[in-house]
């Protein structure tokens, strides 16, 4: 019994980072119809730069939470004006052409690998504890970090799921995503509808991001193990489901703490795959997709 | 099947490509063609298969399932290097048919990002498997001595082969086919064609190819690891595709010898691949949206179109 509670806390602690970061990746192809690989380096460029300060921050005699907060400001910030260049020179005129848009991403993807494995280097980073200790829950031991982690990305998910359903934003990212020519006689401003939806997506990989530099180790390449779970998971739920994506990455995290504690993690990338074509061959639009 | 001017071009081109790849002495240039040939020969592979609309990620894989089955079975069972690599193809093509007689099923993002998976989890079970060496890889994967000197224009003639094939293959009714499917799949199924048939086939030779490209890429290395096969291979393939213009069949062999050379030559610099072939797709995305050969052709006066409609139909 302990052990499964133990098991049940790591999938959430693993599981709350992939369902921020395939949030997002959903909500960019329900919107535009793309496949949008930078997503991985939004998320990294986040990492790295909370990485980057905090040790400076710390080192300048702030206290360490003062300095993760503002660390992780600088770094959404960062990643969001990135997303925002990414969109306004490049995605904006790929709108719902799935190669061409692949295509693109694929070369910001490369562009991108060159340009921060020169700012930030190839050595991986450590950053120091922010919220030491760790707590009991029904016996599974959970660091405060973890916990942290884990509260701030429901929080966040919960917050984009009521955006969606309660909001005039929402309604109209839903509508886009439903039929784009019928909201836009309907008189939704697709352009800017589709801008906005791809900075919320860029905002859940930042806070990704911030919130993983802590628990992690932090290198140029990190977002590529997280883009390849991210996709998997929205694969599984069904591309362009919110419901469907946060399904997928409890899954996929479900799959990988067992499969690290029963046998050896990396079995874990195998068996995640072995899942996605057990669902296809029974649901190929996904669990939740549309067909 | 082929036209007069074509097979002109197709002589005068085979024909420099063998002379040269016979003629070059220096080992560097010698390594240089061999990619070159092998980069064409996977560009060409992963346009084939765009020609039914999808984008075959897991090519690879598929390259990575050649190199390692020909390797095996040359420093392991001791088979004759060029048969290792014809058995390595098939074997790749047979596995690339299961493959996609479930992938299939699929289509657009799914069918792309379902290749994705695939690529990086076979990469994690070479990893897995000590008698393929494990994360360290293979070594010692090399032609017998007396090729040694003929491998640049062995390389040259098996891919140059494989290319005239693919040609011969878009040209016919088959490419006709493929054509209909990324148009309207629907309407090609109500004229009676399995056209489920015709997308396994051409998966299964288009990695059959990658299969050969993978044999070559071993045996031209002798040595593999499993991170020669990770994603950014089939990303580099899409380079070379998109660079030299998708819509002709020699645009994915001009891109790869542009990319190619020009990475092999920057990195005498200290320049960085990634870097390169990133900044190069995304400039001709964004400038040339029809790559070099598009960019040649629309500089050339429109000539009238007299060979029918049905192909500026296709030309979105």
């Amino acid at each position: 019994m302990q052990t499964f509670i133990q098991l049940g806390a790591t999938t959430l602690q693993i599981g709350a980072v992939y369902v921020l970061f395939s949030l997002g990746l959903t909500l960019i192809f329900g919107v535009m119809r793309i496949v949008n690989f930078v997503h991985g380096h939004i998320f990294a460029v986040a990492a790295l730069v909370v990485a980057y300060l905090l040790p400076i921050l710390v080192g300048g005699g702030l206290a360490a939470p003062a300095a993760y907060v503002v660390a992780s400001a600088c770094g959404i910030a960062v990643s969001l004006a990135l997303g925002a260049i990414i969109y306004l020179f490049g995605f904006r005129y790929f709108q719902r052409d799935l190669v061409g848009s692949f295509i693109l991403s694929i070369g910001l993807v490369l562009l991108l690998d060159g340009v921060l494995l020169h700012v930030f280097g190839g050595a991986v980073r450590g950053v120091p504890e922010i919220f030491p200790g760790s707590v009991n829950i029904a016996g599974a031991q959970i660091t405060v970090q973890r916990l942290f982690l884990c509260g701030v990305a429901f929080l966040m998910a919960g917050i984009l799921y009521w955006t969606l359903g309660h909001t005039k934003l929402g309604r109209a990212l839903r509508a886009v995503a439903y039929d784009h020519e019928a909201a836009m006689m309907m008189g939704v401003p697709y352009a800017r509808i589709a801008f906005f939806g791809f900075l919320i997506a860029s905002l859940l990989a930042a806070i990704a991001g911030a919130l993983i530099a802590p628990v992690s180790i932090v290198s140029p390449v990190i977002g590529t193990d997280y883009l390849i779970k991210g996709f998997i998971a929205v694969i599984i739920g069904g591309l362009g489901s919110v419901p469907g994506a946060i399904l997928g990455s409890l899954f996929v995290a479900l799959v990988e703490t067992l499969g690290g504690y029963y046998f050896d993690s990396s079995y874990a990338a195998i068996a995640i795959f072995a899942l996605v074509i057990v669902v296809l061959l029974f649901r190929p639009k996904g669990m939740m997709g549309r067909a | 099947m082929l036209k007069s001017t074509s097979t002109i071009s197709w002589l005068v081109f085979a024909g420099a490509a063998l002379l040269l790849s016979l003629l070059l002495q220096d080992l560097y240039l010698r390594s240089v063609l061999n990619l070159i040939a092998i980069s064409a020969l996977l560009a060409v592979s992963l346009r084939f298969v765009m020609l039914m609309g999808e984008l075959n990620f897991a090519i690879a894989a598929f390259v990575g399932i050649g190199a390692y089955a020909a390797g095996y079975m040359s420093t392991a069972m001791e088979v004759p290097f060029w048969l290792a690599i014809l058995i390595a193809g098939i074997g790749t093509g047979i596995v690339s048919a299961a493959f996609g007689a479930v992938t299939l099923r699929a289509k657009g993002p799914y069918f792309l990002l379902i290749g994705f998976a695939f690529t990086e989890a076979i990469r994690v079970a070479y990893s897995k498997v000590p008698a393929l060496g494990g994360t360290s890889g293979m070594v010692g994967i090399f032609p017998p001595i007396a090729m040694d000197p003929w491998m640049p224009f062995f390389v040259m003639a098996t891919v140059i082969v494989l290319l005239l094939i693919f040609f011969i293959l878009e040209r016919s009714d088959f490419g006709r086919v493929l054509f209909a499917i990324r148009e309207k799949e629907e309407v090609a199924r109500s004229v009676g064609i399995n056209t489920f048939i015709y997308k396994i086939a051409t998966i299964a030779f288009a990695c059959f190819a990658a299969g050969i490209a993978g044999g070559l890429h071993a045996f031209v290395n002798n040595v593999i690891s499993p991170g020669d096969f990770s994603y950014l291979m089939a990303a580099f393939a899409l380079a070379y595709v998109k660079v030299g213009g998708e819509d002709h069949f020699f645009g994915p062999i001009l891109g790869a010898i542009f990319l190619v050379s020009l990475s092999a030559y920057s990195l005498g610099f200290g320049g960085d691949e990634h870097f390169i072939y990133g900044g190069a797709i995304v400039l001709v995305v964004l400038l040339l949206p029809k790559g070099a050969v598009g960019a040649i052709a629309n500089m050339r006066p429109k000539k009238a179109h007299v060979k029918g409609g049905g192909h500026a139909a296709l030309e979105q």
